[in-house]
């Protein structure tokens, strides 16, 4: 019962980290502060995701077979292996992006010497709003 | 400043609404934590029929690279594009190449001091051991080639941190250098994906057919190289020092 709780709780937090994340990615103009909010965002969804695939049983196991366990035991007491699966390229493609987007805001930066998205809009000919 | 509430507000809602969903509905069915089918599909299939054997008594690494090995392959062009699309923002001509490196040479060489590049030096030798074991060991415990390439990652960027990134350039780790090892592994991912159909006849991405634990090792010690390598590439194009950069950049604007 208070371990479930305990989920609903966590569960709850990870959600508003997310929105959290999209608030700052929405409002806030620095780049800087854009990216640290989508790797917020980022992280809160793929740690639900771990979360998911969690298993309220007392020794929880791995996804990993082991010769002392039997396949049944192995079967009641192992989390889900496909979330795990799923984070596991998620989290280096988002480390990846990551990259892509700081490199483009430090290149910004040296030709315009700004991080500024309005400044940006009217560096680039539009209208600062 | 209005739009700012407003977003905010509407935000508040929709996890407000969220949060009755999880909490009182229970649609992740998280209240339980049954396991689901597909769940228990992978765990009693990876390893349990010997005919069709993924090799792997690691299920996740059996996911990853075998039941859903495309996925992954996939992933990794993704991280290629990631690469690539950083190194063409970065790129210089060869003649602002061969400005930025004599600028470079001028530059007096600092790094920390004697108690940091000790730590960084053990702790450096620790993260590259403990990175090579998850890397050969990804489809027996926990870990793989994806996992070991970032904290390899990390480890490069403590010796950029404590030493300078020109230490590293005079002791032979050049653009060059990693650019070639990035594509080394990614050699070794496409040579393990077509082996299968030169060797057995068989489909694209059927590791199975390989000797034993052969495609796995493979994969994961490509994909081990190539993002240690790709991650490193960026960073190195990154280390030029900012008003080098500016000074060649600027000229090129105007």
């Amino acid at each position: 019962m208070i371990a479930a709780f305990l989920i609903f709780y966590i569960t709850i937090t990870l959600f508003a980290m997310v929105f959290l994340g999209i608030y700052g990615v929405a409002t806030r103009s620095n780049l800087i502060k854009k990216i640290i909010m989508l790797n917020v965002m980022g992280d809160a969804i793929n740690m639900l995701f771990i979360l998911i695939g969690y298993r309220l049983v007392y020794p929880v196991f791995p996804p990993i077979y082991e010769r002392h366990i039997t396949f049944g035991e192995f079967l009641r007491r192992a989390v889900d292996p496909v979330p795990q699966a799923l984070v596991l390229t998620a989290v280096v493609i988002g480390m990846a992006m990551n990259i892509l987007l700081t490199t483009y805001a430090i290149q910004f930066y040296r030709l315009h010497g700004t991080v500024d998205a309005r400044d940006m809009a009217e560096i680039m000919g539009g209208e600062r709003e | 400043m209005k739009k700012d509430v407003f977003v905010a507000l509407s935000l508040l809602t929709a996890f407000l609404f969220i949060s009755y969903a999880v909490t009182v509905r229970d649609v992740l069915g998280i209240a339980e934590n049954p396991l689901r089918p597909l769940g228990e599909f992978y765990l009693s299939h990876a390893f349990a029929h010997e005919g069709l054997t993924s090799h792997s008594p690691e299920v996740v690494t059996a996911i990853v690279w075998n039941y859903r090995g495309f996925d992954t392959l996939f992933e990794t062009f993704v991280f290629f594009l990631a690469i690539m699309g950083a190194l063409s923002v970065l790129r210089l001509t060869r003649e602002q190449g061969m400005e930025v490196r004599a600028l470079e040479a001028r530059e007096p060489h600092r790094h920390m001091d004697t108690i940091t590049r000790t730590t960084t030096k053990l702790v450096v030798v620790m993260i590259v051991s403990i990175s090579a074991s998850i890397a050969l060991h990804g489809h027996l415990t926990p870990g793989g080639g994806f996992q070991a390439g970032s904290a390899m990652a990390v480890a490069t960027l403590l010796l950029f941190a404590a030493f300078s990134k020109f230490t590293l350039e005079r002791q032979g780790l050049t653009l060059r250098h990693t650019i070639s090892a990035y594509a080394l592994g990614l050699a070794i991912i496409l040579a393990t994906v077509i082996a299968p159909v030169l060797l057995y006849g068989g489909k694209v991405l059927e590791i199975d057919l390989l000797p034993g634990e052969t495609g796995l090792f493979n994969l994961d010690v490509g994909e081990y190289t190539a993002v240690t390598f790709g991650f490193l590439t960026v960073f190195l194009a990154l280390g030029v020092p900012e008003w080098i950069f500016k000074l060649v950049l600027r000229r090129e604007v105007k």
